[in-house]
């Protein structure tokens, strides 16, 4: 990307921290996450209760038995991260003020999760994140409005309407989704070179 | 600053201390729509200077023919409660400013949480129109000091009853800010009004239970307290002004006829911002706007409620 050229949009992800001022924390990764999830809970433990939801679905390693044994905490392990965001929702449904919200895993999955808090009027900058695993893009089509996901390419071929979607970094936090438009709308067939960059 | 005339249709005392004014425009118009949480200021041309106060509308922002301000009788007051209370009259005519809201309701709230104490109630009258025209889920706390001091309590009653809890000191009925706020449902915005040592215990509980900054809205407005005389040297206009002990610096550029901006005059807008470019003193900051980063910097104040123990102040205006 060209030096000083920034869509503000695009989301900075750091590293989970803990936030001590709270009542309560929930801790949701999936695949690559528990990675992350073994990072928190290196540091310095809250006082407060903590939940972590976990799905292996995704992982290149297996951070189960490594979570089951440094999670000093409540851990729920679901198979598939619609489970987890099923869980993920029905605990919302309960929870109180002052629940502090951490989430690793791809920015599909981490946009999943800030998606069902927002039904209960949490803003995303108060869900913490950290992108694990892959780069992948969920991509907007403006032309057809369909969402193709896990692109890893400059250029992707649009689930709904087929057309050459040029991949830009301006993102929706709604949808979790980077804005693609047709690359070759102006000379049709002419389309650049596609290359991996979002491995 | 575009100013509104309004005359004063009836006057009604409604608790110990506090005058309710019931406004209608001068001309026999329309008054401007306001949202909840709104104020007005009132310029009050008392004999030898005209004061300005913030006063919250506490009528319905449906009724477009009256707005509804109460008063209450500061006990140390530099004059502008006394003013309303002895020398407004039914048919006074009083120019008032267009209403701006510093207090708004938040629109993706699930849950708002309203936080009372005293005459800090005014605010919450008019919201409490907006969310039950809008089915908004709320919970309204007031906390007084007596029966007598509890402006409006009746009314609540008979309106909101399932929605208010009323809090009485003199019986020992106090709000505990920490068990209230534990139990409150996610997506839930608290509102705080009343006296500074009320809302300032609110807001940092809040903070301390981990309630995200956006989620929490107060409202004081502050009289500008007193202090000793100093100078103002204006740096850009080559004047120097003498801020008086019982006067604000802001009341003391308008009296100098300095065209100074102002909105809320109590500490809490941020509109009147000045930079300050030295002084032979300290600076007193009064106000809720500025961070304690810009405080400790010397480097800006609020002349509305702040002012300066010193010899001279110099102003980049």
């Amino acid at each position: 990307m060209e030096r000083g050229y920034w869509i503000r949009s695009k989301p900075v992800y750091t590293a989970l921290l803990w936030n001590d001022k709270a009542t309560a924390h929930a801790v949701l990764a999936a695949g690559d996450g528990g990675l992350a999830v073994l990072k928190l809970f290196q540091q310095a433990l809250p006082e407060q209760p903590i939940t972590v939801f976990y799905s292996p679905a995704g992982a290149d390693k297996d951070y189960l038995p490594a979570l089951q044994a440094a999670v000093d905490a409540d851990l729920r392990v679901f198979a598939t991260t619609a489970e987890l965001l099923a869980a993920w929702a029905d605990y919302l449904a309960t929870a109180r003020m002052g629940l502090r919200i951490y989430t690793a895993g791809t920015e599909k999955f981490m946009w999943d999760v800030t998606d069902a808090a927002a039904d209960f009027g949490i803003l995303n900058q108060d869900v913490m994140k950290e992108l694990t695993g892959s780069l992948a893009r969920s991509v907007y089509c403006v032309h057809c409005k369909s969402l193709t996901h896990e692109v890893t390419s400059n250029i992707a071929t649009c689930s709904g309407c087929g057309r050459q979607l040029f991949v830009r970094d301006h993102f929706s936090r709604r949808m979790g989704a980077y804005m693609g438009l047709m690359v070759d709308a102006e000379n049709p067939g002419e389309v650049p070179q596609i290359e991996e960059i979002y491995p | 600053m575009s100013q509104l005339q309004v005359k004063v249709a009836s006057i009604q005392d409604v608790s110990a201390g506090v005058r309710h004014f019931t406004l209608v425009d001068a001309h026999g118009g329309e008054l401007p729509a306001f949202s909840g949480g709104s104020h007005i200021v009132v310029t009050m041309p008392a004999p030898g200077r005209t004061y300005r106060n913030a006063y919250s509308l506490l009528s319905s922002p449906e009724d477009r023919a009256h707005y509804e301000i109460a008063v209450h009788r500061q006990p140390q007051s530099r004059g502008g409660s006394i003013y309303m209370h002895e020398e407004v009259k039914v048919g006074s005519v009083l120019d008032i400013s267009y209403p701006v809201n510093l207090f708004a309701l938040s629109r993706v709230a699930k849950h708002h949480l309203l936080i009372a104490g005293g005459i800090g109630i005014t605010p919450f009258m008019a919201q409490i129109h907006d969310l039950e025209r809008l089915g908004g889920d709320y919970s309204l706390h007031y906390g007084f000091r007596s029966r007598e001091h509890a402006a409006f309590a009746d009314a609540l009653k008979g309106r909101v009853s399932q929605r208010a809890v009323c809090y009485d000191e003199s019986l020992g009925q106090r709000m505990d800010f920490d068990a209230l706020l534990r139990a409150q449902p996610l997506g839930t915005h608290v509102y705080a009004c009343g006296p500074q040592g009320m809302v300032e215990a609110l807001v940092s509980t809040a903070r301390a239970l981990g309630w995200p900054e956006h989620h929490i809205h107060s409202e004081q407005f502050l009289a500008p307290p007193v202090g000793e005389p100093f100078t103002l040297k204006l740096s850009k206009s080559e004047l120097e002004i003498t801020v008086q002990g019982d006067m604000s610096m802001l009341e003391a550029l308008e009296a100098a006829g300095v065209d100074a901006p102002s909105l809320c005059r109590g500490g809490a807008c941020g509109r009147c911002e000045l930079e300050v470019l030295g002084t032979d003193g300290e600076l007193q900051h009064h106000d809720h706007y500025l961070s304690d980063a810009d405080k400790a910097s010397g480097r800006k104040i609020m002349p509305c409620v702040s002012r300066a123990k010193c010899g001279y102040l110099e102003l980049n205006l």
